[in-house]
């Protein structure tokens, strides 16, 4: 338990700021008895005087800080609010947090997200370096200008003003005033100076509190409102069915087979030719190229399941269009693998001549493949639309609010100051819901449907096989190992569809090893990729961590060692820090039965080419390996180097979960092709991880280097578990593992 | 044709297909959304509730066959958020994005009622519900602080 007070759900209210005026207002149901569980209600009037947009604070004291980050379960509703008291020196019982408007945004051009940053919106990041600044500054001047306004009040020098716990005392004198006593004459106040944020080792409650989180009490008793949840006057629901082999066409359908079922209101269609666009400069962080309608047919009916039922019973055909061409998976990958031999000229990161490869000593080569894999957030995808002449609203479960607000105005055809964003909360992203083309699908449908809001829901068979996924990506890496057995040049071929250059962002192409060459190639592939927690990285993780592990065995060394001795000049000193600690923590080394092993990875998420940034995850993973080839994974043992940390239970939260989400990844995620299509629809096919089959996993804080940073935590712990249990698996069994998902593979021995 | 049901001690006449499933009877026609949809196949537990005080997934329960029995949902499990498993996940931090996180309480709260003081076997049978954050850990150790707490 942290050390902060518990929180009543009164002291703490989660909501968002009103964007859609009086309609928005009106939405809210009367018996609505918690205001923080729709982000979108209205605080207009509750939030009282308003310091800067992102800060409000009332006569009673209520703090009212906006977040412009959308919270997908990385607990930025919680540490924004937190960053901004910590110079505030307010009583954190008083603060409430709700989202910041990204109607507002638009409206008073880009308060909230300065120059169409891709972060200005996203979900994550919130403890980014420009967000600590910017809100401990936020934080600061409310506290000097409440400090100066209390002072003017007692005619006496700023200087001789406290300021704690949201009281202003006087310190001569001792006589004291609230926060909400002069907020409304210190919310006019401009200051000559800004403040300067005090040094961190003055901190109090960033890196010392690891409070509850402030929409935890609304996520117990079932009243936070995801996008699932959202229910307004005269709503209807509809069921989407779109292109089964992706790129393919609505060819035709036959609506008066389920006209009269029941509660069915209308079966609409939704064609990628009839987006009309805007006449404008899109203010979309990622544009539109990957936000474009699929073409579909959707059943509008009174209930969800009215419209579920007639949309299975509704007769359709497709033009499968290219995509039929890939009859199987294996058709891919083999395309994919044969792609490898003529490699690209496309050249992604080359540093000193990576020919000298075959003038070395002995030669490392393999070939690795990463199949497509789904988010597979637990909320299935949906929007809820309400498009009038006049207007759009959209209530959207939306990881980047900005982009989905852009989407929605170009689906539409609607000028953006007459499209009124609110933010849901999300039932979980990983990547999926970054782009907002579940919104361009639900605003598609909707303004077939005017006048009433159309609730448009993706089965999670239609969720999974409509996906954007992580891409198949196939890479064959090949290292010349000098007299002492470390690599002296590497060249790494990578083919797949829908690429993220992350390959090269690692110590290894960084200077670790002097001769690189990285290559990459785009296939003709149909299927839809996108983000899927650590673009990139999720694969090539896997890959160089395994081949690593190849190199070592073949200069005949231990693969910590191994590691430990390339990172030697590597200037980040995080790196062996990783190590060292998950070395020491897992007992690497240690004598193990025959059929166990251990297996060690390391990986940096978010370094964009330079030492000292984003997080380095070390894995070392324990299992063991019946004769008949079942895997059991006894333990993972993980530490890591952000930097430092701010809310040391909310770190440990997000590593914990990052670690299982990259072993799912590694031991149980594909999708499959056949004739086009995605094969697998629901859970029963694409199999999760439940709390039964989920090792000991043990996070160890010892890593951290103590760097001036406080990078991001969600994506960097999914990268190195896979390789860490196929490492494990090869001195378990001598048997290697180059693709995933590990289930699939034969891993009897003898 | 209407069916009478009883939700969290309330009664609630529903005029609904009688194959429509409990869960969306509950989510759309008496707009409590506490209990989710995540698979619709009874996978993944999101939509957990008890009937007559045994775990159900309500995606697959009929509107006909709800009828005549005691639903309890989330929004029921206590009056004020003050069932001991409600309280310990707000202080041990158990949710991250939250969405599977009424079908864990259930779940959890229907194995407690059983079994006051399971073992590690006992939750890994009762409580198999998916969540994609990984909160697995933390959800394992609250039951046990939960089961620790009644016997004090």
């Amino acid at each position: 338990m942290g050390t902060m007070p518990n929180l009543s759900r009164r002291q703490f209210i989660v909501t968002a700021a009103a964007v859609g005026g009086g309609m928005a207002l009106s939405v809210v149901p009367a018996e609505a008895a918690f205001l923080g569980t729709e982000p979108w209600a209205a605080s207009d009037g509750l939030a009282g005087a308003e310091f800067s947009p992102w800060i409000s604070i009332t006569p009673d004291d209520v703090v009212t800080v906006r977040v412009a980050t959308p919270e997908i379960g990385n607990g930025v509703m919680t540490q924004t609010p937190m960053t901004v008291a910590e110079e505030l020196a307010c009583d954190w019982s008083k603060i409430r947090a709700e989202f910041a408007p990204t109607s507002r945004d638009y409206r008073e051009n880009g308060v909230y997200a300065p120059g169409n940053s891709p972060t200005g919106y996203f979900s994550g990041r919130s403890t980014s370096e420009d967000r600590m600044k910017l809100l401990l500054q936020v934080g600061a001047s409310a506290r000097e200008r409440l400090k100066t306004a209390a002072a003017a009040t007692w005619k006496v020098p700023v200087s001789e003003i406290g300021a704690k716990d949201s009281v202003l005392t006087h310190t001569p004198t001792g006589r004291t005033l609230r926060y909400g006593e002069v907020a409304a004459k210190a919310a006019t106040i401009k200051l000559d100076v800004e403040p300067t944020p005090k040094p961190q080792s003055e901190w109090t409650l960033l890196g010392k509190a690891t409070p509850t989180k402030l929409n935890n009490a609304d996520i117990v008793n079932g009243s936070l409102i995801y996008g699932m949840d959202v229910r307004l006057p005269n709503m209807v629901y509809a069921a989407l069915r779109q292109s089964p082999v992706h790129g393919g066409m609505l060819k035709s359908y036959d609506a008066e087979k389920v006209k009269s079922m029941p509660g069915v209101l209308a079966v609409v269609t939704v064609d990628p030719r009839e987006t009309p666009g805007l006449a404008m400069k899109s203010g979309a962080p990622f544009g539109y190229g990957d936000t474009h309608a699929r073409s579909a047919v959707a059943v509008i009916a009174e209930h969800y399941w009215q419209a579920r039922k007639a949309l299975d019973a509704l007769p359709v055909e497709w033009d499968d269009g290219a995509g039929a061409q890939w009859k199987s998976t294996e058709q891919m990958v083999d395309a994919a693998i044969a792609a490898l031999d003529k490699p690209s000229e496309s050249i992604e990161k080359a540093t000193g001549d990576a020919r000298l490869i075959d003038s070395q000593d002995k030669i490392v080569e393999a070939v690795y493949v990463t199949p497509f894999s789904d988010q597979a957030p637990m909320e299935p995808l949906n929007s809820t639309a309400l498009v009038t002449a006049d207007r759009v609203d959209v209530w959207h479960p939306g990881q980047q609010s900005r982009q989905a607000f852009w989407v929605a105005a170009d689906e539409a055809g609607m000028d953006p100051s007459k499209v009124f964003y609110h933010q849901t909360f999300i039932g979980g992203a990983f990547g999926r819901r970054i782009f907002g083309d579940d919104l361009r699908m639900a605003v598609a449908v909707a303004k077939k449907f005017p006048g009433r809001p159309v609730h448009t829901i993706w089965s999670r068979e239609e969720q999974t096989r409509q996906g954007k996924y992580r891409p198949l990506v196939a890479t064959k890496l090949r290292a010349g190992l000098d007299k002492t057995g470390m690599p002296a040049a590497f060249i790494a071929h990578q083919a797949t569809k829908g690429h993220f250059p992350r390959l090269a962002d690692t110590p290894y192409a960084l200077g670790c090893i002097p001769n690189v060459r990285v290559d990459a190639q785009e296939l003709p592939f149909h299927v839809i990729t996108g983000a899927y927690r650590g673009p990139g990285y999720n694969s090539y993780a896997f890959m160089i961590e395994t081949f690593i592990d190849e190199c070592a065995l073949a200069a005949g060394m231990d693969p910590l060692e191994y590691r430990l001795k390339l990172f030697a000049k590597w200037p980040d000193p995080g790196w062996t820090k990783v190590l060292k600690e998950v070395a020491d923590k897992s007992g690497w080394g240690k004598t193990l039965p025959k059929g166990a092993g251990q297996g060690i990875a390391i990986a940096n998420w978010g370094m964009n080419g330079k030492p000292q940034a984003g997080t380095t995850v070390g894995v070392v993973a324990t299992v063991e390996v019946t004769k008949s080839g079942i895997l059991k994974v006894h333990q993972i043992d993980a530490a890591f180097d952000c930097g430092r940390v701010v809310n040391h239970d909310a770190a440990l939260n997000l590593v914990q979960g990052g670690l299982i989400f990259g072993l799912n990844m590694a031991l149980n995620e594909e999708m499959n092709v056949k004739d086009g299509r995605m094969v697998e629809g629901n859970f029963d096919q694409y199999p999760i991880l439940r709390t039964g089959d989920t090792p000991v996993v043990n996070v160890h804080f010892g890593g951290l280097s103590g760097h001036d940073r406080f990078a991001e935590l969600g994506e960097p712990p999914a990268g190195p578990v896979g390789p860490a249990i196929g490492n494990a698996i090869f001195r378990a069994t001598g048997k290697r593992i180059r693709s995933t998902p590990i289930r699939k593979h034969d891993l009897s021995w003898a | 044709m209407p069916y009478d049901l009883t939700v969290n001690g309330q009664h609630h006449r529903v005029d609904a297909d009688p194959s429509t499933p409990l869960l969306w009877v509950l989510r759309d026609h008496l707009g409590m959304t506490g209990t989710k949809y995540g698979c619709g196949i009874a996978q993944c537990g999101a939509c957990t509730v008890h009937i007559d005080g045994t775990p159900a997934r309500s995606c697959q329960v009929p509107l006909e066959s709800a009828a005549g029995v005691n639903v309890t949902t989330i929004e029921g499990l206590s009056p004020d958020s003050s069932h001991p498993l409600q309280q310990l996940w707000v202080e041990m931090n158990v949710p991250q994005c939250g969405y599977c996180q009424s079908g864990m309480l259930m779940a959890a709260a229907a194995l407690l009622s059983k079994i006051p003081n399971p073992t590690d076997q006992d939750i890994d049978s009762y409580v198999d519900n998916i969540c994609r954050c990984g909160t697995y850990p933390r959800v394992r150790a609250a039951i046990h602080k939960a089961a620790a707490g009644s016997k004090a």
